[in-house]
């Protein structure tokens, strides 16, 4: 008989193999479990997608690589195949296993995940950005198209006319709207 | 129909214990050489691993060193175990009985990082974030809060106790199994279950404390 604890968390580690076998077959969605605790599925959804995998500079992983190399290039093996000091070998430059096939493991390295944090899909504020970036294309397009489609009505011209004809005294909506052009690169 | 994602734990399949590095160990037993194959397929997690734990970079490039090295140097010794559940030899740094290689690698990449922290308690170190997280001028609104969450996580995880962040970190960051974690920390699977949970829970407190 299991406890209540043993017994929550087997549910906690079966939440994460789901939540990372979702990630890695490309699932759009989390797997949901009604039953599991609110606060670890929300530490679960954080740490995931906060604690990410970084990578050492380029310049260390070659450096490191060189320095192996030279360990590995200096050390020849003994009767039994153990590693042993050789003084007296050359260096040798790393090269990929002969023959390796995924089959026996061998993978290129992988893209690591990187530090940026920006392209996580699920966070709540690149949603709210992409709507507010998408609200504000769209009312520079309603601006520019009625800009080109004026009102060719006898009426509309004459106001056009007057408002034209008030040279530099901008009213305070022509400022505002000034600063909205600028802003989205409209011409008036 | 779609297959579910949870399956009760008399359906779950212990996956077998053989070592899928096996091709690239004996390359590199043949000819050290080809070590530079498995250096590259784990140079990330364990640079992952050591700064998530010492929380700077040189730290963590210093460890990495450390580690790769004394792979390097101990992979004779090293031994496929397909049954093992054996405990590291805590009195060398180079543990022969794991099971798996990557297993093997953690537990090097363990006892070096171990070292390292207790060296380092006697001199203040950098916060990880100052290492990750520096605010840059040209950051924009979703990176900035982005990086505002990622430093809370940080700083989350940092302060649970050793046991349930290393299990954090292997589990997170190196997306290790309960049975590869528990093999790295010497501990049962039941023990890092219950560590893991433990930690999520002190993890939803203190990110919610942090919003409220």
């Amino acid at each position: 008989m299991l406890g209540g604890g043993t017994r929550d968390a087997r549910r906690t580690e079966r939440y994460l193999d789901g939540l990372m076998a979702a990630e890695e077959s490309g699932a759009a969605g989390a797997p949901m479990d009604l039953d599991l605790d609110p606060a670890v599925l929300f530490a679960a959804r954080a740490l995931r997608a906060d604690l990410v995998r970084v990578h050492p500079s380029f310049r260390f992983e070659e450096g490191l690589a060189a320095r192996l190399a030279e360990v590995a290039g200096g050390a020849g093996r003994t009767p039994d195949g153990r590693l042993g000091p050789d003084l007296g070998a050359s260096i040798a430059p790393f090269r990929a296993p002969d023959g390796a096939t995924p089959r026996d493991g061998y993978r290129p390295p992988a893209a690591p995940r990187r530090l940026s944090l920006t392209a996580r899909p699920s966070r709540p504020f690149v949603v709210g950005g992409v709507s507010v970036a998408s609200a504000i294309s769209i009312g520079a397009v309603y601006v520019a198209w009625r800009r080109s489609h004026a009102a060719q009505t006898p009426m509309a011209r004459a106001a056009r006319a007057a408002r034209s004809g008030r040279g530099g005294h901008a009213s305070g909506h022509g400022r505002r709207a000034g600063v909205l052009h600028g802003i989205l690169g409209v011409m008036p | 129909m779609s297959r579910p994602v949870f399956r009760s734990a008399e359906e779950r399949v212990r996956p077998a214990r053989l070592d899928r590095d096996r091709g690239l160990v004996e390359a590199a037993r043949r000819d050290p050489a080809n070590f530079d194959a498995l250096y590259r397929k784990y140079l990330a997690q364990v640079y992952s691993f050591a700064l998530y734990e010492l929380r700077d970079h040189h730290a963590a490039e210093d460890a990495t060193e450390r580690v790769f090295m004394r792979a390097l140097t101990g992979l004779p010794r090293f031994e496929e175990r397909a049954d093992a559940f054996a405990r590291a030899d805590e009195s060398t740094d180079v543990p022969g009985d794991a099971s798996t290689f990557r297993v093997w690698l953690f537990r090097i990449a363990r006892n070096v990082v171990a070292n390292e922290r207790r060296r380092d308690r006697r001199r203040p170190v950098a916060p990880l974030e100052r290492a990750a997280g520096l605010a840059s001028t040209d950051d924009s609104f979703e990176t900035a809060a982005a990086r505002e969450a990622g430093r809370a996580a940080w700083q989350a995880v940092a302060r649970l106790p050793e046991d349930r962040r290393r299990a954090v970190i292997l589990r997170f960051v190196d997306e290790m199994s309960t049975a590869e974690i528990a093999e790295v920390l010497g501990r049962s699977e039941g023990a890092v279950r219950v560590l893991l949970h433990r930690a999520l829970r002190s993890v939803a407190a203190e990110l919610r404390g942090g919003l409220s």
